[in-house]
């Protein structure tokens, strides 16, 4: 159902950094609005604890018992209202596309041929169960993570070189330079030449596409670090292998997520165009094939699925971000009422 | 009240204030002799050629061992320049910058850095925070985490040790900054506008917390401010500077006993030597905004502007 949802998550590189970027940015320069609550401490001052946040509850809280009844209604009540409004969005969707299929809708845009969603349903209950659509499932999974891992590793570590040392920038930026702007699909030749299998050119070419943007944020986020954390880390005696390690680094770590949530949707649309194009497997391979086979049903499957796995690949590398950055609180500005 | 007027670029004359009151310093702070600053004829130049810009010259400082000594001046004087180059992070264009008889080269942890931007690593709990110099100097995990606790719990802040810094107040936060430069046992501290960004209430409080900490530590501070009344209540001696290039105008003994207590601010001496630097700071702040007063602008309008207000005029 909420595939849907996740279409843009595993869209176009461009529109995708944009959005992410812009989600990215207030988080820098947030302001907190946690209530304030008051607490003494020896010296007979009082100071003002801002009221811990969930990750951090394990130390004294502060907030009262009937605050947090207060605050648990009100959540509930906001939580309700975002599911009334998705079941209403996601609802309304189905209900435009089964009503265009069954009246064969056709101004411009032709339904004609578009299976209903109740067909696609019941094709996709049975389909679910064929070992052969499990092994095109899996196998795109498995080529997702092999490049995109080895995109991060490569990204983030040469990323941080780039971003860190001139030299480094000088040597290797320039090529690199060359080379980023021409999308994963014009490789597929190359890259069929290139490497001994059609595995491996497939896993070369979600490489490519998750590397980019993985090493281009990992960079950026090197050359914003705030200069006065350097310094201070200087200052209590950190040399160049700890500052790069235990401060630019974690640093640099909220863009890192950006740049690795943008490599993954442009591995996946890498991915599907390799799979159309040269695959034997894989779920873009499937929806190609029942184009060909003009299994209609089949396309709308191989659709969502795909749609379905970008989002889940992109709710990982969120949880991921938010193990790794406890302190890191994404705020975005909701929106009005 | 000693005021010793320099005149600028002329070095020799704090060397003499040494002599004289070097026993004083002794008698009064007892037998700590390591963290001893001295700045001879230093001059920092940013840029190369006619588009560079001359920060401060000629500049004579010296910080004794266990003394308060604060730096005020206009903004853009080159204060914080002149840190800067005590904590390592720049180097002098010209004279030199010693520790204990040593060339200062690049930082260190002898010498604890408060920045005014708090600075604390926000990925950091509150103790990892306080624990990243020790870290750093190869000490074992449960000692430092050890030391930490202590340091923390002295400065009542022990129930916020799991706290990351975004929870913290600016009071806090910046008290943590000084618990973190002070983990690494320095012989100086160097303190960068520390409550620049506080409320004026937490900053009255946060003084009387640091010059408390000073009185137990006896720790050489170089203070930089721009608020004479924290400049007075902190400091042992006060140096004045003029606007850029920054030269050091005057030095000024506080002649105020130890320790401080928030009632010698009404005190007779205390607002003498107020307005005495408000006086001499004054001159120094039309002369870096010389340029922007130009035309009646210290008037703000240069027209009787009458009873219906500024509609009469546009």
């Amino acid at each position: 159902m909420s595939s849907l949802g996740s279409v843009p998550a595993a869209g176009p590189s461009l529109s995708m950094a944009s959005v992410t970027e812009a989600e990215a940015l207030p988080a820098e320069g947030r302001t907190p609005a946690a209530a304030a609550t008051p607490s003494s401490f020896p010296g007979g001052t009082l100071e003002y604890a801002r009221t811990p946040t969930p990750a951090a509850a394990n130390t004294p809280a502060a907030s009262g018992w009937g605050a947090g009844w207060g605050d648990m209604l009100d959540g509930l009540r906001s939580n309700l209202l975002t599911l009334v409004l998705g079941v209403i969005s996601i609802g309304g969707f189905f209900t435009l596309w089964y009503f265009a299929t069954k009246y064969q809708f056709e101004f411009y845009v032709r339904f004609r041929n578009i299976p209903s969603p109740v067909l696609v349903f019941t094709e996709f209950v049975d389909v679910i169960k064929l070992p052969q659509f499990q092994k095109n499932l899996v196998t795109s999974i498995q080529r997702i993570f092999t490049g995109f891992a080895i995109a991060a590793a490569l990204g983030v570590t040469l990323g941080l070189l780039i971003g860190r040392y001139r030299l480094v920038r000088g040597l290797v930026f320039p090529s690199l330079e060359i080379i980023r702007p021409i999308p994963g699909i014009a490789w597929v030749p190359m890259s069929i030449m290139l490497w001994p299998s059609s595995e491996s050119s497939i896993v070369f070419i979600c490489f490519l596409g998750a590397f980019f943007p993985i090493l281009l944020n990992t960079m950026h986020g090197v050359q914003t670090v705030d200069k006065v954390l350097l310094r201070a880390a200087r200052s209590l005696g950190a040399k160049e292998g700890a500052l790069l390690v235990q401060i630019i680094l974690p640093a640099a770590l909220p863009h890192i997520f950006t740049g690795l949530g943008i490599g993954m949707g442009v591995a996946w649309v890498s991915l599907v165009a390799a799979e159309m194009i040269s695959g034997q497997f894989g779920i873009g391979y499937f929806t190609w094939e029942a184009y060909s086979l003009i299994h209609y049903s089949h396309i709308v499957i191989g659709m969502l699925s795909i749609g379905f796995l970008g989002l889940l690949s992109s709710a990982l590398i969120r949880a991921a971000g938010t193990l790794a950055m406890p302190w890191h609180k994404t705020h975005v500005n909701e929106g009005r009422e | 009240m000693n005021i010793v007027t320099t005149s600028p670029g002329a070095g020799g004359s704090p060397a003499s204030t040494a002599s004289r009151s070097a026993g004083h310093v002794d008698g009064t702070t007892g037998a700590s002799t390591r963290g001893h600053i001295r700045i001879a004829d230093m001059g920092i130049r940013f840029g190369r050629g006619a588009r560079g810009v001359q920060a401060v010259s000629g500049v004579d400082l010296e910080v004794r061992p266990g003394e308060f000594v604060s730096l005020i001046g206009p903004s853009g004087c080159g204060k914080s320049t002149i840190l800067n180059v005590v904590a390592g992070f720049l180097k002098p264009s010209s004279g030199s910058a010693t520790m204990d008889g040593a060339a200062i080269d690049g930082p260190g942890a002898d010498r604890g850095v408060v920045f005014q931007q708090y600075s604390l690593f926000p990925w950091m709990t509150v103790r990892t925070n306080v624990e990243f110099g020790l870290k750093m100097q190869g000490v074992p995990r449960s000692n430092r985490q050890q030391s930490a606790r202590t340091l923390l719990g002295l400065a009542g802040l022990l129930s916020f040790e799991n706290h990351y810094p975004d929870q913290l107040s600016g009071g806090m936060k910046q008290r943590v900054g000084i618990v973190r430069a002070l983990a690494t046992s320095p012989q100086v501290m160097l303190m960068d506008e520390p409550f620049g960004a506080l409320d004026s209430q937490t900053r009255v409080v946060m003084q009387q917390i640091l010059t408390n900490m000073w009185q137990q530590f006896r720790l050489s501070v170089l203070f930089i401010t721009h608020d004479i009344e924290e400049a007075i209540f902190l400091s042992d001696r006060i140096y004045v500077m003029t606007a850029r290039p920054g030269r050091i105008k005057a030095q000024i003994e506080v002649p105020l006993p130890r320790p401080r207590t928030a009632e010698m601010m009404v005190s007779r001496p205390f607002l003498d030597l107020r307005s005495q630097l408000h006086e001499l700071i004054r001159e120094e702040s039309l002369a870096a905004m010389g340029g922007e007063l130009k035309d009646g602008g210290l008037e703000g309008f240069g027209t009787e502007v009458g009873p219906k207000g500024l509609s009469e005029l546009v």
